[in-house]
């Protein structure tokens, strides 16, 4: 099982993602530190997202386990950073990949889902007044998701 | 773990096959013709009875198990459990006399034993009919580059199976006995409650079953290496379950990556009957049916969900397997062996293998690297049409856990049980305790809110409602109970 991981990890390493980075843990490989950018045209465009990723003991054959730890306001995530997104749950496939989810949590990002909410009062906001929540996600995006001052400024 | 005992015969594919195509069993909706208890109450009852005659009469059918004392629905005594559990680790042992065209019947072990649910005779079936790619011992990864040296030289140092943890922390401080001893009660605690001994019982039982999975796959290990020092020290002796490195080399310089584990296996892999994409046997026999649950589009975390003794059990449902790549329904997978390679178990001594230009073995690689090239453009023409799942060619998810079925129906009985309980104990607080609100609550809102005293003949007609449901329930579990 350990092999199973150690391969892709190398891959994720060797050949990353544009705008998305995941590092594992020194003690414990099935522990990942995620960033993502957020996507240009988005409320989220010009932050950089931390998030946690967890393989549990029978990756691939179930879904890894995500979660945001920067505050983020987005309809489909809540206040604890769980993520509704269908390919971390039922249209899970041991076909998919970090590299996959990780994409899946990007363009989540670009287009939020109100209507299959997880945070049911930003949704309600999101439907209701999009411009107040857009402007909303902009400003905790501005608060909580600032790159720090080591990492590149994305244009 | 699998529960149709006794072996599969070949003719039981098609069938199976052809029952477990639905999705859910419409319960209740066929009588069945072998229930000869006197049928009396509810249908409820009747659905539950006509759900176990069914699927009793479907698993004799479809795994040819004969005689009444094999009914998977029998609860089993937890020694026949264990022993149960002992036969199937024994199967899963990978043993290097059992081969076919280089691979084995038994997996290398890049999932964990726990997951290896599939029925092994099934499995083991069909590689010996080359309807199934074998396990063949995966590499890490491959270097094109690798002279024919370099590439023997890292085959022969591959283990049968991959290593077993030493100490697992799960174990420790666990007593085992001696493994030999088919009998292990003595090591249980006599003064500990029957609970407890229970708990023990069964944490030593697991313990004991790891350590003769390692000792097994040792002694198939250290002779495996025995007989390839003997090869070493006198190169003329052949030995006949020793491989050819003809053999070795031809398996290993022609291989490709399971897209699923990223590991290195010897061609040709399954392929999805949809979308002919790759599979390893290892990651192929994970791939099953999701436990029995109640449908769900979206649960909200935020609320809390029903609790599942209060939903009907027959609702439970249990999809098939989707392709992991398409997403198609019914996942199954086709397999093509080599046209040039049949040895092992049906086939020649896997120390004669011979490659079809010995000579000079490069000389065969740019040789077979043309002749795939022909293989390629043959397959590319059979590529569009998909196999459907039912096609005798395909080995489906189901066919290797043909006991999807029985899971389903024990489900949804236990859940029946635990609601039939639940209700009951419900019902006789009702009838001993007339004060209690339950009742009181019932008896009320039968007479719309009226003095229920000023009504005796609807207080009357609620309790000989009440006797009736306490007999159908008292019924229904001694039904279930078999």
């Amino acid at each position: 099982m350990q092999s199973l991981q150690t391969q892709e990890t190398e891959r994720l390493v060797s050949d990353p993602v544009p705008g998305i980075t995941a590092e594992p843990h020194d003690d414990n490989l099935r522990y990942f530190q995620v960033t993502i950018e957020g996507p240009q045209q988005s409320p989220y465009e010009n932050g950089i997202f931390q998030l946690e990723l967890f393989l549990p003991d029978d990756y691939p054959m179930e879904a890894p386990k995500v979660r945001f730890l920067t505050k983020i306001y987005h309809p489909n995530i809540d206040r604890l950073g769980r993520i509704c997104l269908d390919v971390l749950k039922n249209n899970w496939s041991p076909a998919l990949q970090i590299r996959t989810v990780l994409l899946s949590v990007q363009a989540l990002l670009a287009s939020p889902n109100p209507n299959d909410p997880l945070a049911n009062d930003v949704a309600e906001e999101w439907i209701k007044h999009e411009d107040t929540a857009i402007a909303e996600a902009k400003q905790w995006t501005e608060l909580y998701a600032k790159p720090t001052q080591s990492e590149p400024q994305p244009e | 773990m699998g529960n149709v005992p006794g072996k599969i015969d070949g003719g039981q594919e098609t069938v199976s096959r052809k029952q477990h195509r639905s999705e859910s069993l419409n319960l209740g909706s066929q009588g069945p013709k072998s229930v000869n208890r006197s049928r009396r109450a509810t249908s409820l009852v009747g659905n539950l009875l006509s759900a176990s005659g069914r699927a009793r009469s479907d698993s004799y059918n479809s795994s040819g198990l004969n005689g009444n004392s094999s009914n998977p629905y029998k609860k089993k005594s937890t020694k026949e459990k264990e022993r149960f559990r002992e036969k199937h680790a024994r199967q899963l042992v990978v043993k290097y006399t059992e081969t076919v065209d280089g691979g084995f019947l038994a997996p290398f072990g890049c999932y964990s034993f726990d997951k290896l649910d599939y029925d092994a005779d099934v499995v083991k079936g069909l590689i010996i009919d080359r309807k199934l790619a074998p396990f063949y011992t995966p590499l890490q990864d491959f270097d094109e580059s690798w002279t024919r040296e370099e590439v023997l030289k890292i085959v022969d140092g591959l283990p049968l199976h991959s290593s077993f943890q030493q100490e697992p922390e799960e174990f420790e401080g666990v007593p085992i006995g001696d493994l030999n001893d088919e009998d292990f009660d003595y090591l249980l605690d006599p003064t500990a409650s029957k609970r407890e001994q229970r708990r023990q019982r069964s944490k030593i039982s697991r313990a004991r079953l790891y350590f003769k999975r390692v000792s097994w796959q040792e002694r198939s290990n250290e002779h495996f290496l025995e007989l390839k020092l003997l090869s070493r020290r006198q190169p003329e002796q052949k030995i006949p379950t020793l491989p050819s490195n003809d053999l070795k080399y031809t398996l290993y310089k022609n291989g490709a990556e399971c897209p699923i584990c990223f590991l290195y296996f010897p061609m040709p892999l399954n392929v999805s009957g949809c979308c002919k994409q790759p599979i390893c046997s290892e990651c192929f026999v994970q791939i099953k049916r999701a436990p029995p649950h109640f449908p769900h589009d979206e649960v909200d975390p935020t609320q809390d969900e029903e609790p599942d003794e209060m939903k009907d059990p027959n609702l439970l449902v249990s999809e098939p397997a989707n392709c992991p790549y398409c997403a198609i329904s019914e996942f199954g997978v086709t397999y093509e062996p080599r046209k040039d390679m049949r040895t092992g178990i049906n086939g020649m001594h896997v120390s004669e293998y011979k490659a079809a230009d010995s000579k000079d073995c490069d000389g065969l690689v740019s040789d077979s690297s043309s002749n795939e090239g022909e293989e390629i453009v043959a397959k590319e023409q059979t590529r569009r049409g998909s196999i459907a799942a039912d096609d005798p060619s395909v080995v489906t998810s189901d066919s290797i856990r043909p006991d999807w079925e029985i899971n389903l129906i024990k489900e949804r009985l236990r859940l029946a049980r635990k609601s039939a309980k639940a209700t009951a104990i419900h019902m006789s607080n009702q009838l001993i305790d007339p004060e209690h609100p339950s009742r009181h609550a019932s008896v009320s809102s039968s007479v719309d809110g009226r003095d229920c005293g000023s009504s005796p003949q609807r207080r009357q007609k609620t309790l000989d409602e009440l006797d009736d449901e306490m007999i159908q329930q008292a019924i229904k579990l001694s039904l279930q109970e078999h």
